[in-house]
């Protein structure tokens, strides 16, 4: 039997197949292409980008907690003058699709890290994070409420000749509110979810464990919140959605391909093992044809749900 | 790029207590593992997706090459969930091996005198490093000095080892047990002046307030010492940016470097210690 067919499409954006690189977990992809050859993901996304290099925040930025870990990183970045200078060269001989991830503490930062991007070349789309929860003046107003969200988005894409992609923060009461906000001011697709905001305690120091005393929650402890968001985002939009969190396995992404997302990103797992995007594809395509199914399309959506 | 491998199935030749928790593991590595530099570290993954869940950074504390493979040994306290993890694996069981990773420890052909300042469980770098510049000068007699402090007697990890790679010991101990009653930076300090003479190599690692004592000691003696720093780390390869540490540098504002890429050795100075907390 042939291979199933694993393309996909994200607005314009074609993808060879559906898994991605979650931002802030695979660097600038020279990390990771020690272990496998990158060409064989669907797309990269990177570390999120600012307008200015940040230095972030103060170390303990870490703790592993049940299933998961904790991050404060703080946005740590070289800034997009440095991205496409020392590290946009490297992933173009790539070959597949680069997707930047961009944030800024104001409207206009966003605006001009994604003007700056798309006069760059060789980005293919842009996934605006508007959810991260670690720095006081980040990106929390603006995924938090759908106003400030719209805002955003509104203005990204006014400028932007390349397909942009939202990021939503769980961190908000009902994410549907969120995703048809996004939706209405001109994003071309949707991804989530970013961390959950959480806390740890060292209780030898009776200290928090991170410096920043709060951190976002990733890992595959937080599995089933993505999914059910995802599920409730596709039923929101008409816009792709491109579901992440806690996927580590192709199991995972499998749940995540039945609610109706149309790709995903696998983020913390690449921690924990460096080659878990490879063969997730790998496990994908494996499902696909122990299933008949000719192409992810036939997976995609494909949840079965009695209504009563 | 120096080549880092990733084995999820590396076969655990033994592992146990030889102190109330204090345990050693001695891995199959892969041949290539033979170039990793004294210094250089490797991470540890336990499988399944449970507590612990990230892998575990450990420095290499012996290395020996063998026809088909690479005996890699690792020295660890058991201090949490994750150590406990892996003190209860046994001879035979399979374990995730990453690297070498970091930049290890420059070693100087022309060294006529090599000083080690290790505390505690920090002399796990320092006797590979040892070990590595006895094998690489072995056509030279030259003095290895190794300063070494532990809580008591009984916690004077790798003694013999080093007594067998030539080392000339200077010992204390918080206790008294053996020893200089005290802490090793104070032994040192007080030969340091003595140590301008010749082109003399130091090195050290240990807890962080011996590290801090140590930079004081090293201001103004015209000598420049390497240490491996240890910190929280997940992906061990720079992609997270969780292991970071606070450079010392002209430019006003803080600026970080990742313990798993820039270090984990790092020249003393380049450390901003006026910044790091206990």
């Amino acid at each position: 039997m042939n291979k199933p067919d694993m393309k996909v499409t994200i607005g314009s954006l074609t993808l060879q197949n559906p898994v991605m690189t979650a931002s802030g977990t695979f660097g600038y992809g020279e990390e990771y292409a020690h272990f496998f050859d990158l060409s064989r993901l669907g797309a990269i996304v990177v570390k999120g980008i600012s307008l200015a290099p940040r230095v972030g925040n103060r170390p303990p930025r870490i703790m592993e907690t049940a299933s998961g870990m904790l991050n404060a990183v703080g946005l740590q970045n070289v800034g997009v003058k440095a991205f496409i200078e020392e590290k946009l060269p490297f992933l173009r001989n790539v070959g597949i699709p680069v997707i930047a991830n961009i944030f800024g503490a104001t409207v206009d930062e966003y605006v001009r890290v994604a003007q700056e991007l798309c006069e760059a070349g060789g980005v293919s789309a842009l996934e605006v994070n508007i959810s991260c929860p670690n720095v006081k003046h980040g990106g929390l107003a603006f995924g938090a409420d759908p106003r400030s969200a719209a805002e955003v988005t509104a203005a990204v894409k006014g400028v932007s000749s390349l397909p942009v992609m939202v990021k939503l923060t769980p961190n908000v009461t009902d994410i549907r509110v969120i995703a048809s906000a996004v939706e209405d001011a001109g994003a071309d697709a949707l991804s989530l979810i970013n961390t959950l905001l959480g806390m740890s305690i060292d209780i030898a120091g009776k200290r928090p464990a991170l410096r920043n005393v709060t951190g976002g929650l990733s890992g595959p402890a937080i599995k089933p919140v993505a999914l059910r968001m995802v599920w409730q985002a596709v039923r929101s939009v008409s816009i792709p959605v491109v579901g992440l969190g806690g996927i580590a396995t192709a199991r995972d992404a499998l749940e995540f391909f039945m609610v109706g997302a149309r790709a995903v990103q696998v983020g913390t797992a690449n921690f924990i093992n460096p080659r878990a995007t490879l063969e997730i594809i790998e496990g994908i395509e494996q499902y696909l044809l122990g299933e008949g199914m000719t192409s992810i399309d036939n997976l995609i959506g494909a949840l079965i749900t009695v209504e009563d | 790029m120096r080549e880092i491998l990733f084995d999820q199935q590396v076969q655990i030749l033994s592992n146990r207590f030889f102190l109330p928790g204090h345990c050693l593991m001695v891995l199959r590595a892969p041949l290539s593992y033979g170039s990793a530099c004294p210094g250089q570290f490797i991470m540890l993954i336990l499988p399944g997706r449970s507590v612990p869940f990230l892998p575990r950074p450990f420095c290499i504390y012996g290395l020996a090459e063998e026809p088909e493979c690479v005996r890699l040994e690792i020295l660890y306290r058991v201090t949490g969930e994750g150590t406990d993890s892996l003190s209860r694996l046994h001879e035979g069981d399979k374990i995730g091996l990453l690297g070498p990773l970091g930049r290890g420890f420059d070693i100087d052909p022309a060294a006529q005198r090599v000083v080690l300042v290790a505390g505690g469980m920090g002399i796990a770098p320092l006797m590979r490093l040892a070990q590595a510049y006895r094998f690489l000068l072995r056509d030279k007699e030259f003095p290895i000095i190794c300063y070494l402090g532990a809580a008591a007697e009984s916690h004077l990890i790798g003694r013999d080892r080093m007594e067998a790679l030539r080392a000339d010991l200077r010992l204390s101990t918080d206790d008294g047990s053996t020893g200089h009653r005290g802490f090793i930076t104070e032994l040192f300090a007080q030969d340091l002046p003595s140590y301008r003479d010749s082109n003399t190599m130091i090195y050290a690692c240990g807890p962080l307030p011996m590290l801090k004592t140590l930079a004081h000691c090293m201001i103004g003696s015209g000598l420049s010492c390497q240490v491996s720093l240890e910190e929280r780390m997940a992906c061990g390869v720079g992609a997270c940016l969780g292991c970071v540490v606070a450079l010392s540098g002209e430019a006003p504002g803080i600026r970080y470097g990742r313990v798993c890429t820039e270090g984990p050795v790092f020249s003393l100075s380049e450390i901003d210690w006026s910044v790091q907390d206990e």
